[in-house]
Parts: structure tokens; C-alpha cells; sequence
């Protein structure tokens, strides 16, 4: 007896406290999302109105955050049918799961050097977390 | 997109202004986008319903211009009030008649009337369709004067605290029906949505936009989530000295707290300082809105 139609809902949260603006927010968490493909292509997203009032913001908030994603390439919306998640080619996917690798691993080159390692040092240290990593791992599963 | 292209504003106010005795309301300049949802907080008889009333044309400004869609009060009445779905403060002439019979009464006058909705809404906030009007409960009627708002299919609703002695279950669903009435789409045009009300909170909730009316005076529209991103609170280590830009208000000494509406000069002129930040966080809407009105009342002060 209720009419109330159904509109997909997502697993985004915004955080006042972050320091990141609201449709920043809803940018990277969707293109994570994406990534990591929990909403593969074709998947349908809700409309801004929708996904407004599920956060709490304001739908100038929203459409902001799907025409950024839309000039990006991560979704597309047709009039009259919604917005839904793109096709994205696998060498674009690939490049963008390799974005966050490659800022930590900068980041921790960094801060090695701020510590005073060489570059050897550097080497055998990310040898070492990498075996001591994939222990971790295979004893976990086992 | 629909946000960019230049439209008719669903509502235009220029130099609007009504006194009556000392009350003096205005001079008011506002333009609504269509296609937005406004909260207006402010105050009991700061002149949130005296907007509405000029809205309505059912108070008669005594200088400046209305128009609702390009269209003006007195030549374009009928065809304005086609357009709107209204819920006064308090209706007048609804109390001899049951929900059923103001829905064939509505029904008539919309163009759009959309029965289904009606019923349904009426049946999911628990109104009684044969209970008269002035026999409901003060809650039951601002439910039912809600639904006939959103039964008219209106392009504008124009709602005067709808939610007002509502208990906070049934207004959670209400809230949630205005959002979807705004939602593009099942219809073709931009739906627009003023609603007063006295719960900050619902405003946080679903307002893109927000209005604030206090002795008279109008401040904003505001972008609500301009406002939530664009202030913070700092807690530093110790009171900074001489006059730092954005700061809004200072409190305690050590740790200190301090609210700032331009967090990045902020932040750079306490580092140069060499204050410690010691915990970032957001201001609160409620907050933010009061430093807003205290701010324009010291303005106000200053230049008499």
C-alpha cells in the first residue's frame, strides 16, 4: 500500500569535520565506489534530489559532484533515464587504482628520506615489509 | 543542466517593503530560482509569514514589485494561484469541511489535482477522511493541509511551518514527500519549494537554500552547504593576538575556541603566530546562522 518509489541507495557518508567540501567528498567516495567495482558499469545511481536528501545536503552539492564525475568519464546521465556508472576502459581503471598506490609509496620515499635512509636502505626495507606483508596475509587465510 | 540555464525565477521581490504600526518589514530584494527548495528560519514575528501573506497577494505590500514566474498581483491572479499549492499558518474556512470534501473542493481549482497522491498521502500520515477539519488535532491538520499542498501538483508550494506540532515520526515522512515532490522527473517543469519553519534542523535536512527573517529583515538566500563547508571551528593552544581575518568569535584562552568564516586566512595567520592547532571541526547550522543574524543586527546598529 505504500507508493513510495524505490531509489537506489549508496554507502556514502559525509563528514562535517572533514576538511574536504561536501561534493569532494561525494567524489571520491563514488569514485572508489567505482573502482573498486562495487558499482560496475551500468550500475544505476540515484538522482540528485535522491541523493541529496540522503545526505543532507543540498542538490547543488550533488549535481557539482556528478558533473564532476560526468567530465571525468565515470558516469553518464541521458535525459529522461537517469544517471548511471560508464563504461571505463581497463587501461583507465587500471591507471586510476595505481594513483593512491603511487602516493603512498611516494610518501613513504619521503619520509625514509627525511630519516636519513639511502636508497639502499629504502630497497631492503620495502623488501622486508613485503615479506613480513604477504606472511600477515597467507596466515590470515590459512 | 538545469541549474545553469537562465530562467524566470519562480519568485522576484524587489525593494518590498509593508509597515504596520512599528513593525516595518523590509526593504525586501529576493529572487528564487525554480527548481531549489528555501528554508526560512527565523524567529516567531520576525515576518516569516508577512512573506508569504505578500506571496499569497493576501497582504498587500505598500511599495515595490512581486512576481511569481514573470506574472504579477492584481492581473495575473488566477493564473498565479493555479501555480501554487499554499499552506497557511492558519487556513481559514477548512473547519466545517472533512479531508474528503477539500479534496473534491481542491480538486476543482487545480488543473493538476492528483488524487491518488492525495489518498495515499492521507492514508500513510493516518488522517481520517470523515472527521471535520476543526475536529482534528493542531498536528492532524498541518498534515492534512500538507497534503493538500502536494495533491495540487503545484509548481511552487509555498508552505507556512508545515511541520509545526508535528511529532517528530510523522514529520521525518513528510519531510521525505517534499523532497521527492521536488524530485525532477515524472513531471516536466522545475518544482520549487519555500517552506518556513522554526526547526533548524529540518533546513539542515533538505533545504538547498536558506532565508533568514529576523525584526523584519531579510538575510541570504544562503547556499546551505556553502555555509557548513565555508565555517569552522579551530581549538588552538592559546588566544592569538591583534585582530586575525575571518575570525567570528573567540572563546576561552587556553585552549582556545574559535569560530572563523574564512577558514584558509584564518589558519595561515595563526600559523604565523606559531599557534597550535589542536582539534579542526565543523560550526554547527544552527550556530552559524546566529553569528549571521547577530552580525546584521550590529550592522544595522552601527549605522543609525
Amino acid at each position: 500500500m505504500n507508493e513510495k518509489p524505490k531509489e537506489p541507495r549508496l554507502p556514502l557518508y559525509l563528514s562535517m569535520d572533514n576538511p574536504e567540501p561536501m561534493y569532494s567528498q561525494i567524489e571520491s567516495q563514488l569514485r572508489d565506489l567505482i573502482l573498486a567495482d562495487v558499482l560496475p558499469s551500468g550500475s544505476k545511481l540515484p538522482s540528485i534530489r535522491a541523493l541529496a536528501s540522503d545526505l543532507a545536503c543540498s542538490v547543488i552539492t550533488t549535481r557539482r559532484a556528478y558533473e564532476d564525475l560526468e567530465r571525468e568519464g565515470f558516469i553518464r546521465t541521458r535525459p529522461g533515464r537517469g544517471t548511471v556508472v560508464a563504461q571505463i576502459p581497463e587501461e583507465k581503471m587500471s591507471a586510476h587504482r595505481r594513483e593512491p598506490v603511487e602516493r603512498a609509496l611516494r610518501e613513504a620515499v619521503r619520509a625514509g628520506r627525511r630519516a636519513g635512509l639511502s636508497e639502499e636502505d629504502l630497497h631492503h626495507f620495502l623488501e622486508e615489509v613485503l615479506q613480513t606483508e604477504e606472511t600477515t596475509v597467507r596466515g590470515g587465510t590459512s | 543542466m538545469t541549474g545553469t540555464r537562465p530562467q524566470t525565477p519562480a519568485i522576484l521581490l524587489k525593494g518590498v517593503k509593508k509597515t504596520y504600526g512599528n513593525f516595518e518589514l523590509g526593504p525586501v530584494d529576493l529572487r528564487i530560482e525554480s527548481g531549489c527548495i528555501v528554508a526560512v528560519v527565523g524567529p516567531n514575528g520576525g515576518g516569516k509569514s508577512t512573506l508569504f501573506g505578500i506571496l499569497m497577494n493576501l497582504i498587500q505590500p505598500d511599495s515595490g514589485e512581486v512576481s511569481l514566474f514573470g506574472l504579477a498581483y492584481p492581473e495575473d491572479e488566477v493564473e498565479i494561484k493555479r501555480k501554487v499549492g499554499y499552506v497557511p499558518e492558519r487556513p481559514i474556512g477548512h473547519d466545517e469541511m472533512s479531508s474528503r470534501a477539500l479534496g473534491e473542493f481542491f480538486s476543482y481549482w487545480y488543473p493538476r489535482w492528483d488524487q491518488r497522491l492525495y489518498e495515499d498521502l492521507l492514508r500513510r500520515y493516518e488522517v481520517d477522511p470523515d472527521k471535520r477539519f476543526g475536529k482534528l488535532s493542531k498536528g492532524m491538520q498541518r498534515r492534512l493541509s500538507f497534503a493538500l499542498a502536494l495533491a495540487t501538483g503545484s509548481e511552487l508550494l509555498l508552505l507556512d511551518e508545515p511541520t509545526a506540532g508535528v511529532d517528530p515520526f510523522a514529520r521525518t515522512e513528510m519531510l521525505e514527500d517534499l523532497s521527492r515532490f521536488a524530485e525532477p522527473g515524472g513531471h516536466d517543469d522545475d518544482r520549487t519549494v519555500v517552506f518556513a519553519t522554526q526547526v533548524v534542523e529540518e533546513a539542515r535536512h533538505i533545504a538547498d537554500h536558506m532565508i533568514l527573517v529576523a525584526d523584519g529583515e531579510f538575510l541570504g538566500p544562503y547556499e546551505k552547504d556553502a555555509l557548513l563547508d565555508g565555517w569552522k571551528t579551530f581549538w588552538v593552544d592559546r588566544e592569538p593576538e591583534g585582530l586575525i581575518p575571518g575570525v567570528v568569535e573567540v572563546d576561552g584562552r587556553s585552549p582556545a575556541r574559535i569560530v572563523t568564516d574564512s577558514p584558509h586566512e584564518t589558519a595561515e595567520a595563526l600559523s604565523a603566530q606559531s599557534v597550535r592547532m589542536v582539534r579542526k571541526a565543523s560550526v554547527d547550522l544552527e550556530e552559524i546562522l546566529s553569528h549571521l543574524m547577530h552580525r546584521s543586527k550590529a550592522e544595522r546598529t552601527a549605522q543609525r
